[in-house]
């Protein structure tokens, strides 16, 4: 009963978003123009902008330019929090607004600014808007960028030169040794992306990917994001030339498996499992880790676990002899998926002796 | 997209949904990149803007995007077992008084790294939003700093930040 009343009293608070009508907002956006800025109403203003957007309305070229022409009046206001709104409205409206690029040297003025608070995502947003052209005249910021000594500002450069490979593979490729350093120096997210972004860069170059997984192999990489990227680039230079001697990456697969953090460890396994010519004596520590997560009262655990037996059920049967017994007890589980891929894999490794249970 | 292919791909997330109880929409923001990855693996697809437009290929339209949120939300509404599996993606997800809390990556995602980012989403929402009353009404008191939340936590597909307290720290960052 009284979460009934609960209920009530909240159906009858009215809901800032519900039933917002573009043109209403597109309204409301004129306040950009009026001097001073009210902080608290544009928030309001940009958050119902945004909500519009994600709820999938679609605004027409000229009032999506029209709204953005006034909100980059916002720019004058020194408030961090309504500039991080005015970053996030420019990237969603990147695309359906004209000359977004005019907000270009506002955004170049904020990424190079002293106050560290809004500089990554002043670079997020920068180079969601930049082109070809003017991605040249942005290349020595980024570069100083990816070195900085900030997390979020060298991931926020790290990650936006991922997004721009695509756009300007040849000028990020120059950047390389910039990735590089950001790579053993700095915090362990940025660590992850700059890891990432210079395994793209090399990912034609099937040597230089080698020689890259190999030096990383050695560092001991704190980020357990990166540990996992690693592992999949170990699994690609592995399964790029299956009949070379790779002793070193299946040592530190193994070794991951030892890993603190359990997203490792699984990935380890995982990435075990998956080898195409896996023996049974590389197989076995993978499968008792896994064994392990069958008993994990997080659901989450117990799926990932049950999947990838699953998967070796199919080719190594025999592997997965050991876990019937934890697999019997998830028959029931609460969770259907995990009840399912269990009762399948029994199929598959089970004899009439297990059928009887 | 060769040079993206899924496996070794940093775009890892999908699209990160929070649902109210009836299944609408809190907040989507989906991110198309990885959609384009893996429903179509021609060369055309290289130039597919990256756009904070949500769903791209696979889901283009606002009735498709939809249809899916609803199917996702009669799959988790009742069974609380934080995990489920259908239609080539994999989505952990979370809920509470009147939420649900979705993260979703490809099929073949370590599931526990899509469980490090929701952990992380739901902790740095609840550490902004009181974790008493973390329910829809507060939630969308706050709805600013939800969305420069999930703006520092993934930023188009690749996890940026798991940290939450950092991540609750700088998105209210008042002061200039």
């Amino acid at each position: 009963m009284a979460h009934r009343d609960k209920k009530d009293e909240e159906d009858g608070l009215v809901n800032p978003f519900l039933g917002l009508e573009k043109s209403t907002v597109l309204q409301e956006a004129r306040a950009f123009n009026e001097m001073p800025i009210r902080v608290s109403k544009c928030l309001m203003i940009l958050t119902k902008l945004l909500f519009l957007i994600h709820q999938g309305d679609t605004l027409g070229t000229r009032e999506a330019t029209e709204t953005f022409f006034s909100m980059t009046k916002l720019f004058q206001c020194p408030d961090v929090r309504l500039r991080r709104m005015v970053y996030l409205t420019i990237k969603a409206m990147s695309t359906i607004s004209e000359d977004v690029i005019m907000v270009t040297s506002s955004l170049m003025k904020d990424m190079t600014a002293r106050d560290d608070t809004y500089r990554g995502a002043a670079i997020r947003a920068l180079c969601t808007i930049t082109d070809n052209t003017t991605l040249q005249s942005l290349e020595r910021f980024l570069k100083q960028a990816i070195v900085d000594r900030n997390p979020s500002v060298s991931s926020g450069a790290l990650v936006s030169s991922l997004h721009l490979l695509n756009k300007g593979h040849d000028v990020v490729k120059r950047w390389v040794n910039e990735v590089q350093q950001a790579a053993s120096n700095n915090s362990a997210m940025s660590q992850y992306h700059a890891l990432g972004l210079l395994y793209h860069i090399k990912a034609k170059d099937r040597l230089a990917v080698q020689k890259l997984v190999a030096t990383q192999i050695k560092k001991h990489l704190s980020s357990p994001f990166a540990t996992c990227q690693l592992i999949r680039y170990s699994l690609k230079v592995i399964e790029a030339d299956p009949d070379a001697n790779h002793d070193d990456l299946h040592d530190f697969l193994e070794s991951c498996l030892r890993n603190k953090s359990e997203m490792v460890v699984y990935e380890a396994a995982r990435a075990i499992v998956n080898l195409k010519n896996v023996t049974a004596r590389q197989l076995a520590p993978a499968v008792s880790v896994l064994q392990l997560f069958l008993s994990s009262p997080r659901p989450v655990l117990r799926f990932a676990a049950v999947r990838s037996l699953n998967k070796v059920s199919i080719s190594h049967p025999n592997a997965v002899k050991t876990c019937v017994l934890d697999m019997e007890n998830l028959i029931t589980d609460s969770n259907r998926s995990v009840a399912t891929l269990a009762i399948t894999t029994l199929l598959k490794i089970g004899n009439e002796a297990s059928v009887d249970r | 997209c060769s040079l993206f292919n899924l496996e070794a791909s940093l775009y890892t997330i999908k699209g990160i949904l929070i649902l109210d109880n009836d299944g609408n929409r809190v907040l989507c923001n989906v991110c198309c990149r990885w959609l384009c990855l893996s429903v179509c693996c021609a060369p055309a697809c290289a130039h597919a803007p990256l756009c904070p437009q949500y769903y791209d290929d696979a889901l283009p339209t606002v009735k498709e995007q939809r249809a899916f949120e609803k199917k996702l939300f009669q799959k988790t509404a009742k069974a609380n077992a934080e995990i489920i599996m259908f239609d080539g993606i994999t989505c952990v997800y979370r809920s509470n008084i009147d939420l649900f809390f979705y993260v979703f990556g490809a099929a073949s995602e370590n599931e526990l790294l899509l469980a490090t980012v929701l952990g992380a989403y739901y902790e740095a929402i609840s550490l902004i939003v009181n974790r008493d009353t973390l329910e829809k009404a507060s939630l969308l008191e706050q709805m600013d700093t939800v969305l420069l939340i999930t703006d520092e936590l993934v930023d188009k597909g690749i996890v940026l930040n798991t940290d939450a307290e950092s991540l609750a720290r700088i998105a209210t960052t008042t002061k200039s």
